[in-house]
């Protein structure tokens, strides 16, 4: 791979002169952002309205689990039914996509080193 | 789309020629689909030589708004009456022809360009061919896995999905949801009805309510307004948003913007990405991928590994590495207000897609 000091920052139509190569590293890229990120992060559940206090509320949840994992083990806990209504939010501002992750959602809305779930029996702020 | 003035009141129709552009451009895209019945689920007495559906499909519209035509066509030509009384739309779901299951939730321009960008890395695909063809959809009729499609196949849960990803977007430009609060239950409602009847004019009246506006004055000098103020003020922090300033909607003020990448076959990758970087100048796409996918986007030429090795594309376009994430925020995101990048792989001098 050639990193000369004549290479500048061309459009990439005129770059990629050897393409297998290219390929390669690009794939072996993509494998490296796949790896799960197998940290975990603090989840505050907090209860909304008439849904039922969870006496112990902090949970590490890892990074990578989607948000659709947070909303099934709300349900263990709180020994939800299927079919039971529960809907949940962050920041008590807006349900995410169930399937974003933990990691992602922490990034971006994490409140004093906490991701802070909703739970409610009713629709809040859908 | 009246006037085209440089009055500073967040109106779609007063917002540059240039947004205003963009903004129809984004919305008017549309994706080939060819929509075909899982042959082995077929009725009996089916039209055989008719099972598929072809359609030119908004980027900004979603599975379940395309299902009421879908059934009317399979209803009128493919089934016999037998089947046609039998058949349960809350049954169906879709999937790519290479077996990928397609969320309800996905607007449909994100479910077309994440295709591409996988395609990109399959060792037989021939990427020249890609273009002209539509993407393969397989309808099945029955046995929908519930679990992993994660929502109900209905329209109105994917109203809700879509209205959570609004609040998202809202929340993560401003830090609260008060624009989408603040909106009125029918014009809440005229942003979905926007999209299902595909009415840019319905669907901007309510959006220029909650989407950041890009300044005229921007359009004539490309170094940023009050460039003083910039240099002391950290990216994250909150902007003066309480000033009642002119530009307190603009796209340069909010604190986040919407984005998420897509890489081929995944991950999903979502982080804080605000409009200017520490030093005060504008975060333009390169600057934002070579910090998140530094082995795809070297910062620089003298870091491995020294060349770009995938390309960006937003809305199906190949977007330039000096566009400033601001503007895309402001001009192409989806109609849910985020910017979705879609990351696909060079494989070889100049074509891609």
């Amino acid at each position: 791979m050639a990193g000369g000091p004549d290479t500048r920052a061309l459009p990439t139509a005129w770059i990629a002169m050897d393409s297998g190569v290219n390929i390669q590293d690009a794939l072996d890229a993509l494998e490296t952002y796949k790896k799960k990120d197998a940290s975990k992060v603090v989840v505050r559940f907090k209860a909304v309205g008439n849904a039922p206090i969870m006496k112990q509320n902090l949970y590490k949840i890892t990074a990578s689990n989607r948000f659709q994992a947070v909303i099934q083990f709300l349900r263990k806990e709180l020994g939800w039914k299927a079919g039971d209504p529960l809907f949940t939010y962050i920041n008590l501002a807006f349900a995410p996509a169930p399937d974003d992750t933990v990691s992602n959602l922490y990034k971006s809305f994490a409140t004093e080193g906490h991701l802070i779930v909703n739970y409610s029996t009713t629709a809040a702020w859908g | 789309m009246s006037t085209y003035g440089a009055r500073p009141s967040p109106s779609a129709f007063s917002t540059p020629a240039s947004t205003t552009l963009f903004r129809r451009l984004t919305w008017e895209g549309t994706v080939p689909l060819e929509i075909r019945v899982d042959p082995k689920e077929l009725p009996a007495n089916s039209d055989r030589g008719l099972e598929c559906y072809y359609i030119q499909a908004p980027r900004v519209s979603y599975l379940p708004l395309l299902v009421p035509e879908i059934k009317k066509f399979l209803m009128d030509v493919v089934f016999d009456e037998a089947a046609a009384r039998v058949v349960k739309e809350e049954e169906w779901w879709f999937e790519s022809e290479e077996g990928n299951l397609l969320k309800w939730h996905w607007p449909l321009g994100l479910i077309y360009d994440s295709h591409t960008i996988a395609a990109s890395i399959r060792p037989t695909t021939s990427s020249s061919s890609l273009q002209s063809v539509p993407l393969r959809l397989v309808l099945h009729l029955v046995s929908p896995p519930t679990e992993k499609l994660l929502l109900s196949p209905s329209a109105e849960a994917c109203k809700q999905a879509f209205m959570g990803q609004m609040k998202e977007a809202d929340f993560i430009r401003w830090g609260n949801t008060k624009r989408m609060t603040g909106l009125r239950k029918a014009e809440q409602d005229g942003l979905w009805e926007g999209i299902k009847e595909h009415n840019f004019d319905e669907y901007w009246r309510v959006a220029s309510k909650v989407t950041p506006t890009t300044t005229p004055a921007r359009s004539q000098s490309p170094p940023l307004p009050s460039s003083t103020s910039l240099h002391t003020r950290p990216p994250s922090a909150d902007p003066q948003t309480g000033n009642g300033g002119p530009d307190r909607d603009g796209a340069y003020n909010v604190r986040n913007i919407p984005v998420r990448i897509y890489l081929p076959d995944g991950p999903v990758i979502q982080d804080v990405v605000p409009p200017l970087l520490d030093d005060g100048s504008p975060n333009s796409l390169h600057d934002f991928l070579s910090k998140n996918l530094s082995k795809l986007f070297p910062a620089s030429p003298s870091e491995p590994p020294f060349h770009e090795l995938a390309y960006p594309i937003i809305q199906g376009v190949e977007i330039p590495g000096d566009a400033e994430m601001a503007w895309l925020g402001a001009c192409m995101a989806g109609a849910d207000g985020w910017v979705n990048v879609c990351i696909g792989i060079i494989r070889d001098h100049g074509s891609r897609l």
